[in-house]
């Protein structure tokens, strides 16, 4: 067991300042890695059992999608942009990352929740719960990645060596997966509307960013792609991969940070209110 | 340093009554924390009460101390701030070692999951680290008896099997401070006996907070007792004095709870009598007494009624009756007395409930489960609540 002397009390956190609040919360994420480790085994595989396709449904989900959107493509029903990369190809790396971050959030911002008796009756670091439940699209998205790069040989298209510093590119939107996750989980605690509400919201978010069409070149879709930090931090790896480089530096480099700065506020929102909402769940 | 285990100064924890206020104020608070402004959670809003008010409190390290109190009267919300799930109020609460609960067994569990994943899981969540699991992981499937059963998920195990696994997980975290709510009556005989000798195992070691209703339990484990009533604290100190401090408690309130009626039976004045026809609250175990009630059963359709006296636990557990003979036909108004020669249920305090039925059982007349409330006074001995009457030859 862990040696700790803990002291409670109203608005305890308040008192101790904001840096040794930071201090707190790396110690905590530290000290239960093999916490984190077990929700993240158990998450992944109680949705896998009693399932016979189990990982593989990572490949059904994305085909499906794809597949659809490859069909309102060539009856020209939905405009994609011009491209100079097969279409499928295009928009199976960004639905990688997309689920990265849409299954993350949806995981994380229930995780909470789905504890439930087990938050009012355990006292455990519940950081570390959602963090191992917005890392749930991990696996699901280095399998899409797989079948993207299956895609490009199929293509004739040989991946760039670049494609190997996906695992830092995809950094920060996992940052800001974790931040949201956090700051969600913690209002479905005590409102349980928001669960519904992430449901259109991502939906709207998907056609938002460019993911499955190219950002035109003028008009209100392409200022709000451009603005809109995802946007950036989906289509860099995708280059990456394809191209070997980028040209929206600008555009992930400010994306990251405000995806930073998203985490380090939502972070210590939970810190400061995580015992509030265990009270309400 | 020999600094107290716990420290309790002035706590108070206020819950809201209403689901939609509670929700309201929870964004309140949150927010106003979030901007770095106090809570003023000292204040009671619309709709809000005190759950536990004005608690102070140390235990020492090494003390077996049992928390008692009738339903609802906040021992399982003392229990959690102690754990630190909900924070106080106001005053505040320090909490010198590591702590361990043994508050809802297997509340972790994974139906899809097996045994063996469960039992890691769990223990990380109990806070146990990798090397501990599996250094002890012989030792809790050993103890919690699942056998073959390790690889399977557990949502194929019995319920008993479920809860042994939990508690085994629970039991082999040696925490400083070990928080207890309830848990000791799980599974069958042979391993509550099993959780009890832990238990005593435990207390040798270990600061030992005990909720339970079980007084003989506790009586046996805690030589300290906190007596919680409608969220103050009534008594900290011996056991003994805390059960009857307690005892007193439960025979001054409840005792004028209505009766459910049909077709407008009633029942009045329901006395407790001793031999010495004197009325009474009280009762030296293994003395005569006596039941004295009016009866009025106008409008009835059965001519044979049947009168149940019940002894009821603390608990809510029946624990006794006394049956009248329905073989004969009962004018509809009249008055009964009940003896009893030798009153054989051990030393506690009991409600008396009176049931009135027809003769095929199915059809109740009047039920009340609080007519009157007793207390045995004598020397606990036993967990058993019946002494049988026995002749002893040694040979």
């Amino acid at each position: 067991m862990r040696k700790t002397n803990a002291v409670y009390e109203p608005d305890n956190s308040l008192k101790m300042g904001y840096l040794s609040l930071c201090k707190d919360i790396v110690n905590e994420l530290i000290g239960n890695r093999w916490l984190i480790e077990q929700f993240f085994r158990k998450d992944f595989s109680a949705s896998y059992k009693q399932s016979f396709i189990g990982v593989f449904w990572a490949l059904i989900v994305p085909i499906i999608s794809v597949g659809t959107f490859v069909l309102l493509r060539n009856s020209g029903l939905f405009f994609t942009g011009s491209l100079h990369i097969p279409y499928p190809l295009y928009a199976v790396l960004g639905m990688a990352s997309w689920q990265l971050f849409s299954s993350g959030l949806t995981a994380g911002s229930n995780s909470l929740i789905k504890a439930g008796p087990m938050i009012a009756k355990i006292n455990f670091s519940k950081k570390s719960l959602v963090l191992a439940s917005s890392l749930q699209g991990i696996i699901p998205f280095v399998i899409q990645l797989t079948l993207g790069i299956i895609m490009c040989f199929i293509y004739g298209i040989v991946p760039k060596w670049q494609a190997l510093f996906t695992p830092i590119l995809i950094l920060p939107l996992m940052l800001l997966t974790y931040g949201l996750s956090l700051l969600l989980a913690l209002l479905n605690g005590i409102i349980r509307d928001i669960a519904n509400a992430l449901n259109i919201l991502l939906t709207f978010l998907l056609f938002m960013t460019p993911v499955l069409y190219v950002i035109p070149g003028s008009g209100m879709l392409s200022r709000i792609a451009n603005l809109n930090p995802l946007s950036h931090l989906i289509s860099v790896p995708r280059q990456f991969i394809i191209e070997g480089s980028t040209q929206q530096w600008v555009g992930f480099i400010f994306s990251s940070m405000v995806s930073f700065i998203v985490f380090l506020i939502c972070l210590l929102a939970f810190h400061l209110t995580e015992t509030r909402v265990a009270e309400r769940i | 340093m020999n600094q107290p285990a716990i420290q309790v100064t002035n706590v108070s924890k206020k819950y809201s009554k209403t689901l939609k206020r509670s929700m309201l104020y929870g964004l309140a608070d949150v927010s106003r924390n979030l901007l770095g402004m106090r809570s003023h959670s000292e204040k009671l809003r619309k709709d809000e009460f005190w759950a536990l008010d004005d608690i102070s409190f140390e235990v020492n390290k090494g003390e077996t101390v049992g928390i008692i109190g009738s339903n609802g009267s906040g021992k399982t919300t003392l229990l959690k701030m102690l754990n630190g799930i909900f924070w106080p109020d106001k005053g505040k609460i320090s909490i010198n070692g590591s702590v361990g609960s043994l508050i809802e067994v297997g509340a972790g569990f994974h139906p899809l999951l097996t045994g063996r994943e469960n039992i890691y899981v769990n223990a990380a969540i109990l806070g146990m680290s990798k090397e501990e699991v599996n250094e002890k992981f012989d030792s809790i499937v050993d103890f919690s008896g699942i056998g073959d059963f390790l690889d399977t998920p557990v949502k194929h195990y019995s319920s008993g099997m479920f809860v042994r696994l939990g508690f085994s997980i629970a039991a082999h975290c040696e925490p400083d401070i070990l928080l207890v709510d309830e848990i000791l009556a799980v599974g069958d005989t042979a391993f509550r006996i099993k959780c009890y000798n832990m238990m005593s195992d435990i207390t040798k070691r270990t600061s030992v907070l005990l909720v339970s209703h079980d007084l003989t339990a506790v009586s046996r484990i805690c030589k300290k007792c906190l007596l919680i009533n409608h969220g103050k604290l009534e008594f900290y100190g011996d056991t003994f004095d805390a059960l009857n401090k307690y005892s007193d408690l439960l025979t001054n309130s409840g005792n004028n709870i209505a009766g459910i009626t049909q077709n407008d039976s009633r029942v009045s004045d329901f006395t407790l009598m001793s031999a010495a026809s004197k009325s009474i609250t009280e009762i030296q175990h293994s003395q005569p007494m006596t039941v004295r009630f009016s009866y009025n059963l106008n409008n009835i359709k059965s001519a044979r009624p049947l009168f149940v006296i019940h002894f009821i636990s603390n608990d809510g557990t029946r624990i006794g009756h006394c049956i009248s003979n329905a073989a004969f036909a009962l004018s509809a108004e009249g008055k009964a007395e009940v003896t009893i020669p030798k009153m054989s249920i051990r030393p506690g305090v009991y409600h008396i409930g009176l049931v009135i039925l027809d003769e095929n059982l199915l059809t109740h007349y009047f039920i009340c489960e609080q007519m009157a409330t007793l207390r045995v006074t004598g020397r606990t001995i036993t967990s058993s609540y019946i002494t049988i009457d026995s002749k002893w030859e040694f040979k």
